[in-house]
């Protein structure tokens, strides 16, 4: 009976001590001085990321709450530069955490100033992210996904005209909104395994091209019918539904593609997967 | 008296807003007066905080440390966590009061307010207290355990960094990028330095032997159940590893070595042929379940080999056992193989002998895992008995075996320990 009541205790002890908590919360934000470009790099590395306009009396902000045993906050401004660097970087213990997922929960917000030009590269690890770039003065993207789930989303036009976008993903899930507020003129997406929907849908102001690689997975292209599209198409075991378009050239196009005002161009290369096509219809 | 407080707070508006309504009537509020208000509000929350707050020390600037005592640096903030620990040693209690030198800046304790008129040049940093602007600060400034409010008006040229506080922009101007972490270690007290500490070793013990317990019990928990609805399978793979260990262990280390590359080609097939991609996530289920049963049950299969052997020799001396079936000899093998586990549980703590138990149960136990996974492959998990011992060699099968022994027919059917061994390879 000593025996059982020694060990009890033991486990008692040892699981009191297992169960010690280590999130931090962070915040790190500057004025806005009268910048007017912003280059920004966002390297999330695990948790959950928000990023979305903020104050135009800001130049970026970031609260985060973070797992202090394997992360630290990072916030470095270079003032010569125009650029900071912001995110959760891996440090201390590696390996994985055995904790319940209510402890993992990693959480970051993150907003960037409307008012200045914004070169914005976004690197994720194992991330579940929700990117609302809209409303943003966005002049070039880069997003490197890895394992990720990610939601990049244009809900309202994009504030100056950005050069261009380029998304690579490893497996991931990704699903891309309103890529017409955009304003980019080349999109580029790369994805190796996983679900990904680029929807085109948004406030045309001019044309624009877009290439997509993906080699495992399903691809669902939104299109708006306003917009006049070309779909030049290689793949090796993928199914495809042209789903309206008709054979021009060398792809598919939309029937009015000639007459149309603002074109889009797409190419696909997809290995094994399908390609969908859905028709987004003028709201 | 805090409620009290805050219900002032909230009727004070409704009290003030009137009077200016009737000096200017036809008015609407502007948002300037919105914000005043808010600010007011905060202020007053802010005030009720701190009041619930530890007794902050008695405002006072923090004498210089001792020489020989490098001075803090708090010209790069960039790093809020070095900055932590930094801060951490220079204000680590010693005997007496807290003494630091700040490089080019000075140091306080308790709350500090910069007026209005004030310019302080150089890096500030603000112990136990908060660190209110309503003047310029030409350079950084740190608040450890405080908050930092900038008034409107104020300015700090340099960075912000609270440590265990929070900063609040009011409306002034800061220079450089603010930074705060909400909490802070530095003057943690000693309660929360025990969860980080080391659990006892008693603690220790009682964890690992639970472990082990709960390992083993669940593998005889699933070794029951395979006996109960797999017991000729278990025993071939049983017989397997007892007659055939070295061929099963060599089958064993191959399929750990081929399990990986194989499962790459089972994949790569199945993209390649157009149907066979609708399998993959099916394939993929099966072949890890094989695995796993593969391993688990070869695995399972060594504790009843090792069990029945050890079970069998205490018969042939004589010993009465009880009931020697299937059950029996996998808890006498598990608890065989337990054994070693439940040495290092004990004993791991001991410096070299530790490490040295736990290889040796780490090895041993991968050693009989391994022959279990090959007898389990040898023996197609249990169908096969080629390797079991259990064939009849052919230099046995004379003339005068068969005709003692019935081959066919009812004698054949009754004849003890009759089984019909499978085709060999």
């Amino acid at each position: 009976m000593l025996r059982v009541a020694i060990v009890a205790l033991a486990l008692s002890l040892g699981a009191g001590s297992a169960s010690a908590q280590s999130m931090r919360a962070f915040t790190t934000f500057r004025q806005l001085h009268g910048e007017t470009r912003l280059q920004a790099d966002l390297d999330y590395r695990a948790g959950s990321l928000r990023v979305a306009p903020g104050r135009a009396t800001e130049l970026y902000r970031m609260d985060a709450s973070y797992d202090e045993d394997r992360y630290l906050p990072t916030s470095d401004f270079n003032a010569a530069r125009g650029a900071v660097s912001l995110g959760l970087q891996p440090a201390g213990e590696g390996g994985l955490r055995v904790v319940s997922r209510r402890q993992l929960r990693q959480d970051a917000n993150v907003a960037f100033s409307p008012a200045v030009d914004l070169d914005l590269d976004i690197t994720l690890g194992a991330v579940d992210a929700d990117l609302e770039l809209g409303g943003l003065s966005l002049s070039e993207l880069t997003v490197q996904a890895g394992a990720s789930q990610a939601v990049i989303r244009f809900s309202q036009p994009n504030r100056s005209r950005c050069r261009a976008a380029k998304i690579t993903a490893g497996a991931a899930e990704v699903t891309m909104l309103g890529l017409g507020n955009s304003r980019c003129d080349r999109i580029d997406f790369e994805g190796g395994m996983g679900k990904v929907t680029l929807d085109f849908d948004g406030a045309w102001t001019s044309s624009s091209q877009a290439a997509v690689k993906m080699a495992v997975g399903e691809l669902t292209l939104r299109l708006p019918r306003r917009v006049g599209v070309r779909l030049t198409l290689d793949r090796f075991l993928a199914t495809f539904d042209p789903a309206g378009l008709v054979r021009g050239g060398n792809g598919f196009q939309s029937p009015g593609y000639d007459r149309a005002e603002r074109r889009l161009d797409i190419e696909v290369t997809t290995a094994v997967g399908g390609v969908k096509i859905e028709w987004v219809d003028e709201k | 008296m805090m409620t009290m407080a805050l219900l002032v707070a909230l009727l004070a508006p409704s009290a003030a807003l009137p009077t200016v309504a009737h000096a200017e009537p036809r008015s609407v509020p502007t948002g300037a007066a919105a914000v005043e208000l808010v600010r007011n509000f905060w202020d007053l929350v802010a005030s009720q905080q701190s009041d619930d707050r530890q007794a902050r020390p008695r405002p006072q600037a923090i004498p210089a440390a001792p020489e020989g005592t490098p001075p803090v640096d708090l010209s790069d903030l960039s790093r809020p966590t070095e900055m932590e620990s930094k801060l951490k040693t220079a204000l680590a209690p010693k005997d007496g009061p807290i003494r630091v030198t700040v490089h080019g800046g000075s140091a306080r304790l308790g709350d500090f307010i910069i007026g209005s008129a004030e310019s302080p040049e150089g890096n500030l940093l603000v112990v136990q207290g908060d660190a209110d602007v309503y003047g310029r600060l030409l350079g950084n400034l740190v608040t450890v355990d405080g908050d930092v409010i900038v008034h409107p008006g104020a300015l700090v040229s340099g960075d912000i960094l609270a440590l265990g506080g929070d900063v609040r922009d009011m409306g002034g101007e800061i220079g450089g990028e603010i930074r705060a972490l909400r909490s802070t270690t530095i003057f943690a007290p000693a309660t929360s330095a025990v969860e980080t500490v080391q659990p006892s070793g008693l603690a220790t013990v009682g964890r690992r032997l639970a472990g082990v317990f709960g390992v083993f019990l669940t593998l005889a928990a699933l070794g029951f159940g395979l006996v109960m609805f797999g017991r000729p399978n278990l025993e071939v793979v049983s017989d397997t590893v007892s007659h055939s260990f070295g061929r099963a262990f060599v089958t064993g280390l191959l399929g750990q070595i081929l399990v990986i590359p194989t499962f790459g080609m089972l994949i790569v097939g199945l993209i390649l042929s157009v149907a066979g991609i609708l399998l993959l996530p099916f394939a993929v289920t099966v072949y890890v379940l094989l695995v796993v049963v593969g391993a688990l049950g070869g695995f399972l299969a060594v504790a009843h080999a090792m069990g029945e052997t050890y079970t069998r020799r205490r018969m042939a001396m004589g010993v009465v056992i009880g009931s020697p079936n299937s059950y029996r000899y996998l808890v006498v093998g598990l608890g065989a193989l337990a054994t070693l586990w439940l040495a290092w549980s004990v004993f791991g703590w001991v410096p070299v002998a530790g490490d040295l138990i736990r290889g040796a149960a780490f090895l041993v136990t991968w050693l009989l895992a391994t022959a279990g996974f090959g007898a389990a492959l040898l023996s197609r998990a249990g169908i096969r008995e080629n390797f079991a011992g259990r064939l009849i060699p052919p230099e046995a099968l004379t003339d005068e075996y068969l005709w003692a022994t019935p081959q066919f027919g009812v004698p054949a059917a009754r004849r003890p320990g009759g089984r019909t061994p499978t085709r060999g390879l």
